[in-house]
């Protein structure tokens, strides 16, 4: 069978030929590439018009919310770079495309994820270093070894949080007819990770802690380095988070490929 | 010990009666309105390496159902099935391995990328050696003229050059078994033939087991040296060509358009048929779209030319086409006793 050489190889392979694909049609390219990177940019001063003119939103300052928005920023990039086929599900199985999924040796997921690679997710994602960089410089936040690989740690973590929730959502497929609105949920409910968790009441405050968890893409992580000395205990749950969501997740995935019958004929 | 082993396999589809909408949705999950379709039920055989196997039966029989238990897609509801030993629904990842795949007008080749770079991914998935990669690329593009296809994107190919770049990369790593289904649907006449002949060369080479699903008759006299009839989900014929071969290879049915046809023609066809052509003529009448009556005739006893004038000199005819017995004409035959 396959190590995990084989597939990061297999994955460089198909990915470079789809870039080249892509780069065929390079205005096309370009334009959604610097149109991704603007509509970032957009989002940010829109959440910079509204917070800018507040000193302080629920104990966090001006910089922290810009800081906690960069993190959301990266956080939520490998979902759109390297999941970003979770959007066509609903089609494959109603279609019954999604069956040739099943014969290649090959993990199902790795191999239906692979066939898409959203390359203007990484201009989201470098908006997202520099406003990261930018503000913990405003900061003056001190990144000391330690710290630099707890943040790849958290990132890490905290992408496989948005991950686990738009492809759990996107698995809803596998049993409801139209799943798009299970998706379009999870979707719109993104909006709400970039923002302090304690400016939401305790209904939803509980759910996006304990049910929808999306208060562990940003906020939550980002209190490791933003107070790092007054944090409350679910914080230092927020490596495992993503882990044991990404498992929930994977083992969902599974069900649900093994539970398709496909189509008729 | 056969290639593929299956006794009393079964395959039964829970259907459940689903509902609109997003709150419809939620309710589905937690719903018990249910109906159970048997698409296969209780089929026995066993498929030996080297053979190429039709599969055939009319729409709903169940042919496709079988198939995808056979490559690990579904389990089965019950009985026993093996491919080389193993139970492929348990063992996808390494089944597939040895398993090759066409699933009719569905195309398995990366959709955005030139045809080249489909069959160099798949080389990386099944990690065939440069040897035997460049080997079976030389031999398809003999067989297809595969080169001349290789900087087209899949998208941009016709059905026709697209289905023999899917059969060809089903072979590329040189799989123990390959199911076929439906590789001809909606395909012309001089596509077919090329991929009938496509088919056999590739089996030839290296002694591939190749089960084969279609509604062209021709495919399977084309192809297949045994044949296995299913409908209803159950097994009618199995066995040698030759016998289903002078059952239908002999029929052919006219499809007449009679002039004022009324409730009463039928009948009076079917009389006058008798009274010219004696009680044992060979020949059934039905009428199937609306204004054409199908008049199936075995020519080993009584020639089609002769009915013809006759029908042409008793009847006003508006129109009269010939075809090769249907798929569902050889199950009518089959169940009539026709191969008792
Ligand atoms: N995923 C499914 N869910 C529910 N019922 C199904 C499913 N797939 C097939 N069936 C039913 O099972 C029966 C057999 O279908 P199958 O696709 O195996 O037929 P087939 O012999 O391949 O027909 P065709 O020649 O039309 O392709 C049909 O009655 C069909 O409606
Ligand atoms: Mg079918």
């Amino acid at each position: 069978m396959h190590s995990l050489k084989d597939y990061l190889r297999l994955y460089f392979i198909i990915e470079t030929q789809y870039i080249k694909a892509r780069m065929q049609y390079r205005a096309d390219f370009i334009i959604s590439s610097i149109g991704m990177f603007f509509s970032s940019l957009a989002t940010l001063g829109i959440f910079w018009v509204i917070l800018g003119s507040i000193p302080d939103l629920a104990g966090w300052s001006f910089m922290q919310l810009v800081f906690i928005y960069g993190f959301y920023m990266i956080a939520i990039s490998p979902m759109q770079i390297l999941f970003d086929h979770i959007w066509q599900i609903r089609f494959h199985v109603q279609q019954g495309t999604f069956l040739k999924y099943y014969f290649r040796p090959l993990n199902m997921m790795f191999y239906y994820m692979s066939e898409m690679f959203d390359i203007k997710g990484l201009t989201q994602l470098a908006a997202g270093i520099v406003i990261l960089i930018y503000a913990s410089i405003r900061l003056d936040l001190d990144w000391t070894l330690p710290r630099v690989a707890l943040l790849l740690l958290t990132l890490f973590s905290a992408s496989l949080v948005q991950i686990s929730i738009t492809v759990l959502a996107g698995c809803a497929a596998f049993w409801v007819l139209d799943a798009y609105p299970v998706l379009g949920l999870a979707w719109k409910l993104r909006e709400f990770a970039p923002y302090p968790m304690n400016i939401f009441d305790g209904a939803f405050r509980f759910t996006f802690t304990f049910i929808i968890p999306l208060g562990f893409v940003a906020f939550y992580p980002s209190q490791l380095f933003l107070q790092p000395e007054d944090v409350s205990s679910l914080v230092y749950f927020s490596p495992l988070v993503g882990v044991g969501l990404f498992a929930l997740t994977y083992w969902v995935w599974t069900k649900g490929v093994n539970s398709y019958t496909g189509t008729g004929s | 010990m056969s290639l593929i082993h299956i006794k009393d396999l079964t395959k039964h589809f829970k259907i459940l009666n689903r509902r609109e909408g997003l709150s419809g949705a939620f309710r589905d999950l937690f719903s018990g309105n249910y109906r159970t379709v048997e698409a296969v039920a209780g089929v026995s055989f066993d498929i030996e390496a080297g053979e190429i196997v039709g599969y055939i039966g009319p729409n709903g029989a169940g042919k496709s159902t079988t198939i995808k238990m056979m490559t690990g897609i579904l389990k089965p509801t019950g009985g026993m099935l093996q491919v080389n030993g193993l139970m492929p629904y348990d063992n996808r990842i390494r089944q597939a391995q040895i398993m090759g795949v066409v699933f009719g007008q569905r195309t398995q080749l990366w959709w955005d990328l030139p045809v080249i770079e489909s069959f160099k991914i798949l080389k990386e998935i099944y990690k065939v050696d440069q040897k035997m990669f460049d080997r079976h690329m030389d031999m398809f593009n003999e067989l297809v003229g595969l080169k001349a296809l290789y900087s087209q994107q899949v998208r941009t190919l016709s059905l026709g050059q697209r289905m023999l770049c899917d059969i060809s990369a089903s072979f590329l790593h040189n799989p123990q078994v390959v199911f076929l289904d439906e590789p001809t649907i909606g395909l012309d006449i001089s596509i077919k033939a090329k991929i009938r002949s496509v088919i056999k060369e590739l089996n030839r080479e290296h002694n591939t087991t190749i089960i084969l699903t279609t509604h062209d008759l021709g495919d399977v006299e084309a192809l297949c040296q045994r044949i296995i009839i299913i409908d209803k989900g159950k097994i009618l014929y199995d066995g040698d060509i030759k016998r289903v071969n002078a059952l239908f290879g002999a029929y052919r049915t006219l499809k007449l358009q009679i002039d004022d046809f009324t409730a009463a023609t039928l009948q009076t066809l079917t009389g006058k048929l008798t009274e010219k052509f004696g009680a044992e003529h060979g020949i059934s009448i039905a009428e199937t779209e609306e204004l054409w009556t199908d008049v199936t005739i075995d020519q080993a006893r009584t020639p089609l030319s002769d009915v013809l004038n006759f029908v042409m000199s008793n009847f006003g005819v508006d129109d009269v086409r010939i075809v090769e017995i249907s798929m569902e004409n050889v199950v009518r035959k089959v169940y009539d006793g026709a191969l008792k």
